[in-house]
């Protein structure tokens, strides 16, 4: 055996990390939360398919005329924005049979010399009878014209013009970036209470103890908030992956570049938002010593969230906005509210930069102050700790 | 050596810790007593890096105990601490690791002393959900796993049954047989006077008594007689000069000599009261020792600075 090496303090937050990650992925909280995470995105992702993909169809069986019939019924259901299947039959007793098996919605019968007839079921649902009248009128039209010797009709043709050509690619951005802030929202809240969890349990289990006999307290912290944060941009990164494949996978949206983007600068924000917020929690949760007391500190925080997500939501739909401008700003509201801008396209690169250099300077500053209460309230297992009295500890 | 060296605490106006200072030789194992709130559990604090010292400090073969020489100490704090979620081996693994031992060398060691504290079979059970005294032991486990080169143990000996003390006394030894200081406390007396080389007794934040137990011992010896006389009259040794009577009952009497008074006057004075059944200098145990120098008032008393 090889005499214990010293260990720097990369080799010690990586061990804590690593055991935080190794506890964490056995953790059934931590299982169910992402297969529930999952499953609902796998099923917002269906739901999107089943929807876009809902059109309305008709299946035309048609008797006689072929040739003529196919394209003018294709051609109307292209006008009502229907997809029509034209299938060919050879006579009125294979429309019937054809219609009791429910392989047609609808039967033309175009028998020369007779009157048009449309064989239904039980009536014309829809808009089957719409394509099929569209057409026949159509096509009794160029017949007719032809008959008074026109070969063609020329008709005045409408230019459209588009005031807002992207509103329907806009549309889709703001949706994108409101699903990213609600999972970001989320998994904040969800990560900020296991770091927050986690700091308690050692507390309540005095192993800290024996942990801070061995580690520095900015170790024992850094270990834990990176080991979770890594769990945690694990899954967002999953999540963004499975959402934006399927997006483009299933043909959802438009603006797959767009949507790319934004899944990226998410996933970007999730790591300043992480680290804010967990400082923050892992703070506040080494002031109590039993899980019972940790509602009550982490409230206010969760507070901040929820404040943060809510502003995110009507930036959605007013990224302009004096108060969605303002609080793209503010630490700590930042990261749910400029990804919303970022996707709008109403921000300007400075802007991010100025918003991600104040959310670096609000964590430096947690991470320092916050790291001198977590130190001297560490120890402290009897109870609840005051900020102030966790400050004198530390420099006692 | 392990030296505590003149340590001051006070926290906000408790003064806890008034000039504590004592040694312990490798291969020695010290026995740190006190009543409750006499600063035990603060010196050993302070020892491990937990509680800052407002003077004095602890060396380790002449250099002051730094983060990276704490890691060759095995530890064992007041409040018995465990992650209860995780599994004995792993625990046990994971505080080698932090120890500074390698992945391999911690598994093996890990295996080795789960093994040889007879937890082999509970090595993939969560922690929680063991008894106490098998916590315990994980907790030794996980103070002993990284080889320490010195072991601080506060009450290591609470809370365990006849035949985990008498395990854990064993482990104990046989660590200091291999040349490790092992410094504990514990407020079960007889149970340091069989183990310890030598004692520590504190009481008010002073260490009032330190140094081996028949050190200690000599120091009060020559000065209690025990006398037993059974048909002597009450008081029959309040008349002798140099002579208090600690207490009497029934003949069986306990003297207190100054220095100088012969206890051959004492003898033949018994003598003339009748019959003399027992004439010794009582040896005091540690009890008694301890009971002592907790009950007097501090011998040097400093100002509060």
């Amino acid at each position: 055996m090889s005499e214990p090496g010293p260990l720097g303090s990369a080799a010690m937050v990586r061990l804590v990390a690593t055991r935080e990650i190794s506890a964490r992925v056995r953790d059934k909280n931590f299982i169910i939360s992402s297969v529930v995470i999952l499953v609902l995105l796998i099923g917002t992702l269906g739901l999107q398919v089943a929807l876009s993909s809902g059109g309305e169809e008709t299946r035309v069986g048609v008797v006689g005329d072929v040739a003529t019939l196919r394209p003018a019924l294709e051609a109307q259901g292209q006008a009502l924005d229907v997809d029509v299947e034209v299938r060919e039959l050879d006579d009125v007793a294979a429309a019937r049979a054809a219609i009791e098996d429910d392989e047609v919605d609808g039967v033309l019968v175009a028998e020369s010399g007779q009157e048009l007839e449309l064989l239904v079921e039980q009536s014309a649902g829809g808009s089957l009878q719409a394509v099929v009248q569209g057409a026949v009128a159509q096509l009794s039209l160029s017949e007719q014209l032809q008959a008074a010797g026109l070969a063609s009709l020329s008709v005045p043709e409408v230019t459209v013009t588009a005031l807002d050509p992207d509103a329907d690619q806009d549309g889709q951005r703001v949706v994108v970036a409101i699903i990213g802030i609600g999972v970001l929202y989320g998994l904040l809240i969800l990560f900020g209470q296991f770091v927050a969890q986690g700091v308690v349990e050692e507390k309540s289990s005095r192993v800290v103890e024996l942990l801070l006999a061995t580690m520095k307290p900015w170790q024992l912290l850094a270990g834990k908030i990176v080991g979770l944060g890594l769990l945690g941009l694990a899954q967002i990164v999953v999540i963004a992956a499975v959402g934006v494949a399927g997006a483009l996978a299933f043909d959802l949206v438009d603006i797959p570049g767009e949507l790319i983007g934004t899944a990226v600068s998410v996933v970007a924000w999730f790591v300043l938002g992480y680290a804010f917020y967990a400082a923050i929690f892992a703070v506040a949760a080494s002031l109590v010593s039993r899980q019972e007391d940790l509602g009550t500190v982490v409230m206010p925080t969760t507070l901040v969230l929820v404040v943060a997500f809510v502003i995110g939501i009507q930036a959605a739909s007013d990224p302009g906005g004096t108060l969605a401008t303002i609080t793209s700003y503010v630490p700590g509201l930042s990261p749910l509210v400029m990804p919303v801008r970022q996707a709008a396209g109403e921000v300007a690169l400075w802007e991010i930069a100025l918003a991600v250099v104040l959310m670096l300077i609000a964590i430096a500053l947690i991470v320092r102050l916050g790291g001198r209460v977590y130190a001297g309230a560490l120890l402290r297992t009897s109870g609840k700790t005051k900020i102030r009295e966790a400050l004198r500890a530390e420099r006692a | 050596m392990l030296e505590f060296d003149g340590l001051h605490k006070s926290f906000g106006p408790n003064h806890v810790l008034d000039g504590v200072g004592f040694s312990v030789a490798p291969g020695s194992m010290f026995g740190f007593v006190g009543s409750n709130g006499a600063g035990k559990t603060t010196t050993m604090r302070i020892a491990m890096g937990l509680v800052r010292a407002d003077a004095g400090g602890v060396r380790w073969r002449g250099r002051p105990l730094d983060s990276e020489a704490r890691r060759r100490i095995g530890y064992m704090p007041e409040e018995r601490g465990l992650y209860p979620k995780m599994k004995v081996g792993e625990q046990v693994t994971y505080f080698a690791r932090l120890h500074g031992l390698g992945a391999a060398d911690a598994a093996r060691a890990s295996e080795e002393w789960v093994e040889r504290l007879g937890l082999g079979e509970r090595r993939g059970d969560q922690v929680e959900k063991l008894s106490l005294g098998n916590q315990q032991r994980v907790q030794l486990a996980a103070a002993l796993v990284s080889r320490p080169e010195v072991l601080i143990l506060d009450e290591p000996f609470s809370g365990l049954d006849p035949i985990g003390v008498d395990s854990l006394a064993e482990a104990l030894l046989g660590q200091a047989r291999d040349g490790v200081p092992v410094v504990f406390s514990s407020h079960q007396l007889e149970l340091v006077e069989r183990l310890c080389d030598s004692v520590g007794i504190l009481a008010r934040g002073h260490m009032v008594a330190a140094g081996t137990v028949e050190e200690l011992r000599r120091r009060e010896t020559g000065r209690l007689l025990r006398v037993v006389v059974p048909d002597a009259p009450p008081h029959w040794a309040s008349a002798l000069t140099g002579v208090r009577v600690v207490s009497e009952q029934a003949g069986d009497t306990l003297l207190e000599l100054d220095a100088g008074t012969d206890d051959q006057a004492v003898l033949a004075a018994a003598l003339r009261t009748g019959r003399v059944t027992h004439f010794a200098w009582q040896q005091p145990t540690l009890v008694e020792l301890f009971r002592e120098a907790v009950a007097a008032p501090a011998t040097t008393v400093e100002v509060a600075a």
